[in-house]
């Protein structure tokens, strides 16, 4: 209950800030900018406005985390609304979740809106077969931006806005790169081989929410892959909390 | 206030880190065990994919403000890696014609990329035109380029399906006459002019490529056709190399 208290919070915060406003925005006007690239698509214009449309979904969610999330513990510390928060029987732990929760249901408002103004322009254009598509990539674009949130909450909870943005840009980073870090391991010698595969295994697993060359195409993935994708980013997700959770237990705020 | 945020009592604090350390770890160790079935289950993607989705060098110039060059030193590393890739699977190069008209675009005065796609392209895409067209790029874009006048010649000397003598033979005569053409350029092109499908023209091309080329995947290439030229001259069995110069083609597995 109280999580869920301040998750409203959270959410009602994140969606009067400018820069979640801004960003949706900018997000539409990439989406209409589409069209007029695909003068120069040279046929391949719808694919045009569905690969960059997907991808304004996970850049500007991306971004929205990296200048909201990062701050979100750190700016109450330096408010000190955080004491008012803390000195009530309130677990440290449910005050994380509710701060995730909160900006991860901004983030899926984000994704949504983008998401439907691009079936929307697909429509429009003459192709409703992609909006299942569509769908299914904007919800995975939900479960990678629910996961780099958790890290972010992370972060913030160890250290300043400016560090923790920097974490979290790395990790997305690093976690782009987790199948080629795969690859790799496999073509290696046998010690360095495990320590790749472990440090892939550790890093947040990104491409697995990536369908956007499917989509892009019109093709939908199957079950077993969305099941998979939210099996991971609840887990994954978990894991970061707990550890947020240890981080943030031994903190003194005196 | 400041008692009220103190730590709650020491054990209290310590069992509750034990806790969600002891969570962070299971949940850690699940989410592993399911991105390894994810890896394991799911279709793997064709590697490098995503080179479909590079645009057009032209376009891309502009998007790299000012950094072409560093963009296309990025667009080389993963052109070499698709190739190695693909090299060791399916042998299958959909995708290098437009990897490597992109990093040209990025750096058309970038000499290695036309040679080296060229003849990948050639010897192993099976796409002579597109590896005509790219060559072509390159001397346009180059010139005075010596190196690439000579690269183009002996890639019509051992053009797949046939090799085209006379166009060897002008573009050797080209490069012997520019200022960084190979000294020997004029010897290839005298060679090329007298004999047609000479195995010791073909050995010496190779070792030239081979002393030469800053390339170590050029470099296996050019000694692997040696080998198999001096078997053939050792043996006297010069029937299959020559049917390989009059199609060569270079698979890998």
């Amino acid at each position: 209950m109280n999580a869920l208290l301040i998750a409203q919070n959270t959410f009602r915060e994140a969606v009067r800030d400018r820069v979640l406003a801004g960003i949706l925005i900018g997000g539409l006007v990439l989406m209409a900018l589409t069209r007029v690239g695909s003068v120069l698509a040279m046929g391949e214009d719808l694919r045009l406005t569905v690969d960059l449309g997907l991808s304004s979904i996970s850049l500007l969610g991306l971004l929205v985390i990296l200048l909201v999330g990062t701050s979100l513990v750190a700016k109450e510390i330096e408010r000190k609304t955080i004491f008012n928060l803390l000195s009530r029987p309130l677990p440290r732990p449910v005050y994380l979740i509710g701060k995730w929760a909160g900006l991860t249901g901004a983030l899926a408002l984000v994704a949504l809106v983008l998401g439907t103004a691009l079936a929307l322009l697909v429509t429009a254009l003459g192709s409703p077969q992609h909006i299942p598509a569509i769908a299914q990539a904007t919800y995975l674009a939900v479960l990678e931006l629910s996961l780099l949130t958790s890290l972010a909450v992370l972060f913030s909870a160890l250290s300043t806005p400016v560090l923790s943005a920097l974490y979290t840009l790395g990790m997305f980073l690093a976690g782009q790169w987790c199948d080629d870090l795969r690859r790799l391991a496999v073509k290696l010698p046998a010690g360095a081989r495990e320590v790749l595969a472990t440090i892939a295994d550790v890093l947040p697993n990104l491409p697995l929410f990536n369908m956007r060359s499917l989509a892009a195409a019109g093709d939908v993935t199957g079950l077993a892959h969305l099941g998979l994708a939210t099996g991971y980013a609840v887990l994954y997700c978990a894991c970061a909390l707990a550890l947020a959770s240890a981080a943030f237990e031994s903190r003194d705020f005196k | 206030m400041s008692v009220l945020l103190a730590l709650p009592a020491v054990p209290l604090v310590r069992m509750r880190m034990a806790v969600a350390w002891a969570a962070a770890l299971a949940f850690g160790l699940a989410a592993v065990a399911v991105v390894r079935v994810a890896t394991a289950t799911l279709p793997a993607r064709a590697p490098l994919a995503e080179l479909a989705y590079y645009p057009s060098g032209q376009a891309l110039r502009p998007a790299s403000l000012g950094h072409a060059e560093t963009a296309a030193d990025l667009a080389w590393l993963r052109a070499v890696q698709y190739y190695g890739e693909h090299r060791q699977t399916d042998v299958r190069f959909v995708q290098l014609e437009h990897v490597f008209n992109v990093l040209t675009s990025l750096a058309p005065r970038f000499e290695g990329p036309y040679v080296f796609g060229a003849f990948a392209l050639a010897q192993e895409g099976h796409d002579f035109p597109a590896a005509h067209r790219l060559m072509l790029k390159g001397i346009a874009a180059n010139p005075r380029s010596g190196r690439l006048a000579f690269e183009f010649g002996f890639l019509n000397f051992v053009r797949p399906g046939g090799r085209d003598l006379k166009q060897a033979a002008e573009w050797f005569e080209l490069a012997a006459r520019l200022p960084d053409g190979p000294p020997n350029a004029r010897r290839f092109a005298a060679f090329a002019r007298q004999h047609a499908g000479d195995l010791a023209v073909a050995l010496l091309l190779w070792d030239e490529v081979r002393r030469t080329s800053t390339n170590p995947l050029m470099r296996d290439m050019a000694e692997r056709e040696m080998t198999r030229l001096q078997n053939a001259i050792r043996t006297g069995r010069g029937e299959s190399a020559m049917r390989r110069l009059t199609t060569p083609v270079v698979i890998l597995k």
